[in-house]
């Protein structure tokens, strides 16, 4: 790599990975997810032990099942068999309830103060053992009543168009929240990075630095620097991201609230993983280029928000379409909309997890957006070029058509 | 050696250098004076590639300048600008490394600049700490800390009191005997006179007058005389070829039509014996500068 490209690269990363701003950014959410968690943490340790207490008066039988499935209710058996005695207890608010069992009924009874208890865990439970001892009665072996109780298995399968069926593991509600969290990250780290860039380039054209550092290294060269610098910080952002939520996983390995998380993504495989990074990736690059390419043609500070409120603004376009797409994900234009680059990285990796669409598509609207990443860096260092030393009164966007009516000429 | 032939610039229907030829030579200093829209900037902006010459070349030892013969090249540009928020050090650095320097030749070489240049502050100070003149070093610093070959300055003593000018100068003038080429532009005809070598007039885009300094005044001959002594404005009014006459201090400028009046103003004011001051000198680039703005 030439020497000029990697100092210019290293100076931009260094000169803000050094300043409070970059670690304010970096840290304000984690420091955000560990204020909440704390918050939640010590709700739940003010509120004390949430798990229901319940006495199983009437058939030691069934009490001796209640108490196997402790854990699975989410409930604790109390040791209380007598009837009066769990009543006295229910009144002292001791117990949270009391479930009677007749031959063929069953009341839980539970008082105002009462935690939370799963009656459709209950019910399903009570069924299981009404269904057992009458298959009893009715001459059955264990091994048929078994099979009598066992759950219908009902699987969710998405038909895709190429007649391969695969299964939906994930549940809508983390679909959901995948096509939030890419949406967010792109968005969030296009509008603070996009800034930084535009600021950069601002600061130093309008203060003439541009003139010192372009009479030691080209143009292209103090261009594809800072974009690579400032792309470094944002990779080196998502990077601390990760270590800090590795770090967060083995500290709260054994968590409950991790383990049902962890279900809940438990079809999100390795390779969508990685797809769903290099796009997010290849659409911050694309933007810091656009970025670059428009603060260019920037003359002082003041004009910085101008530049990127259009970036600003496309952003947040592919963001608000990604909420569309999950209510109509075979809508023409959203199909054609999630190959479109800028908007894309919002879509495709959402379609491609809900499977809306196949790899292949999904690699093809990749692959789109890398080639317009190429084209686009190549057609900005021009107009980099031409215009970090020029200073015109038009506004930005006039400016920006003219270059680019140039260029085609 | 650098060199620029039949270098032609324009911006529309505006020509901002007309077929301009030039030489720079290692260890001579090449002063450039016009008026403001004059073409020095644009000159400049053409030497480093900022922008392209519409015809003509410039070439350094013969062929064109390229991107490695740039790191050679120290520029001072006519807006100063630096990161107000990274420190002298941090700054000075990196505008090094750009130039081929190494960080720990840099940090070394810089304290000996700050010490020479009498900066007042830490290297470790942020540049938006500065005094102006002191910024004002700090960007030459930049300009010089690498040795350059060649340095292009615009207007390097703008902005600078005469402490300042005169230590800047010095830097200026121990480059040269160190060897680089410099071409520098300048409005104070005094201090392009002290430090320059050659001179370059620009009009309109298009040289004017060029050469050693001492050569251009000479060209316009002896006509400007400065005498003290008991005489009056009246008597030496009376002289035959005397043009002007004005009161400076204890004596007089006067401004000749030929070098031979000044021999009858010598006999006239010597008449009666000793006077205190007499002097025929060609007229300063001041005068000469003003001379050929007013001829427009």
């Amino acid at each position: 790599m030439n020497s000029g490209l990697i100092i210019v690269m290293k100076q931009t990363f260094r000169s803000h990975f050094k300043t409070r701003g970059y670690w304010l950014l970096v840290l304000s959410p984690i420091i955000f997810a560990v204020v909440v968690g704390g918050i939640i943490f010590g709700v739940t340790q003010m509120q004390g032990n949430t798990t229901p207490t319940v006495a199983v008066i009437g058939n030691s039988q069934v009490r001796q099942v209640f108490i196997h499935d402790e854990k699975a209710l989410g409930i604790k058996i109390s040791k209380i068999t007598d009837s009066q005695k769990a009543n006295r207890s229910l009144t002292a608010q001791d117990l949270d309830g009391i479930l009677t069992l007749n031959s063929e009924n069953a009341t839980l009874t539970t008082q105002p103060k009462s935690n939370t208890i799963n009656k459709e865990a209950f019910v399903s439970v009570l069924g299981n053992i009404s269904r057992s001892q009458k298959a009893a009665s009715y001459g059955l072996t264990a091994k048929q009543t078994q099979d009598l109780i066992q759950p219908f298995n009902l699987k969710s399968v998405v038909k895709q168009s190429n007649n391969k069926s695969t299964n939906g593991e994930n549940s809508d509600t983390a679909n959901y929240a995948i096509a939030i969290a890419i949406g967010i990250i792109t968005t969030v780290i296009v509008m603070w990075y996009a800034s930084m860039i535009a600021t950069e380039i601002a600061n130093e054209k309008s203060s003439r630095i541009m003139e010192t550092l372009l009479a030691a290294t080209s143009a292209s060269i103090q261009y594809f620097g800072k974009i690579i610098g400032i792309f470094a910080l944002a990779v080196t952002h998502l990077l601390i991201y990760i270590i800090a939520g590795a770090i967060g996983y083995a500290i709260l390995q054994n968590n409950t609230m991790l383990d049902g998380i962890k279900q809940t993504f438990s079809g999100v495989t390795l390779g969508f993983t990685l797809y769903a990074i290099a796009f997010i990736l290849i659409a911050v690059a694309l933007y810091l280029v656009l970025t670059a390419m428009i603060a260019s043609l920037i003359n002082d500070n003041a004009q910085v928000q101008q530049a990127i409120q259009p970036i600003t603004f496309l952003a947040t376009t592919g963001y608000m379409f990604s909420f569309i797409m999950t209510n109509m994900p075979n809508n023409f234009a959203i199909k054609i909309l999630s190959y479109v680059p800028f908007i894309s990285q919002s879509m495709m990796p959402v379609r491609l997890v809900t499977k809306v669409e196949t790899w292949p598509a999904a690699i093809l609207s990749l692959v789109i957006s890398f080639v317009t990443l190429i084209v686009l860096a190549w057609f900005g260092k021009n107009i980099y070029a031409k215009n970090v030393l020029s200073y015109s009164d038009d506004k930005i966007m006039s400016q920006l058509i003219k270059n680019i009516k140039n260029i085609k000429n | 050696m650098i060199q620029l032939t039949n270098l032609n610039k324009q911006f529309g229907q505006t020509i901002a250098v007309n077929d301009m030829n030039m030489t720079l030579e290692p260890g001579k200093v090449m002063g450039l004076i016009g008026q403001n829209g004059a073409g020095k900037t644009t000159t400049f902006r053409l030497i480093l590639n900022f922008i392209a010459p519409t015809s003509g070349d410039i070439t350094w030892n013969g062929h064109p300048i390229t991107q490695s013969d740039k790191q050679k090249i120290g520029f001072l540009p006519e807006e100063r600008g630096l990161y107000q928020k990274l420190t002298i050090e941090e700054q000075i650095l990196y505008f090094s490394e750009l130039h081929g320097m190494t960080r720990s030749d840099a940090k070394i070489a810089l304290a000996d600049w700050l010490k020479r240049l009498d900066v007042v502050g830490k290297a470790t100070d942020k540049v938006q700490s500065l005094s102006k003149g002191n910024a004002q070093k700090i960007q030459m610093i930049a300009a010089l800390i690498f040795n350059p070959e060649f340095i292009i300055l615009d207007e390097p003593f703008s902005g600078l009191d005469p402490v300042n000018t005169s230590i800047m100068m010095n830097e200026i003038v121990r480059m040269r005997d160190n060897g680089a080429m410099i071409i520098f532009s300048s409005h104070d005809m005094n201090n392009v006179t002290k430090i320059s070598d050659n001179l370059t007039m620009l009009k309109q885009g298009k040289i004017v007058l060029q050469g050693g300094v001492q050569e251009i005044r000479e060209q316009f001959g002896r006509t400007k005389v400065y005498v003290e002594g008991p005489f009056s404005k009246a008597e030496l009014a009376s002289i035959a070829g005397v043009i002007h006459i004005n009161q400076q201090g204890a004596g007089f400028d006067i401004t000749i039509n030929d070098e031979a009046t000044g021999h009858q103003i010598f006999d006239f004011v010597t008449r009666n014996g000793y006077i205190p001051a007499f002097s025929q000198q060609p007229p300063t680039l001041d005068d000469i500068f003003r001379q050929e703005v007013a001829l427009s």
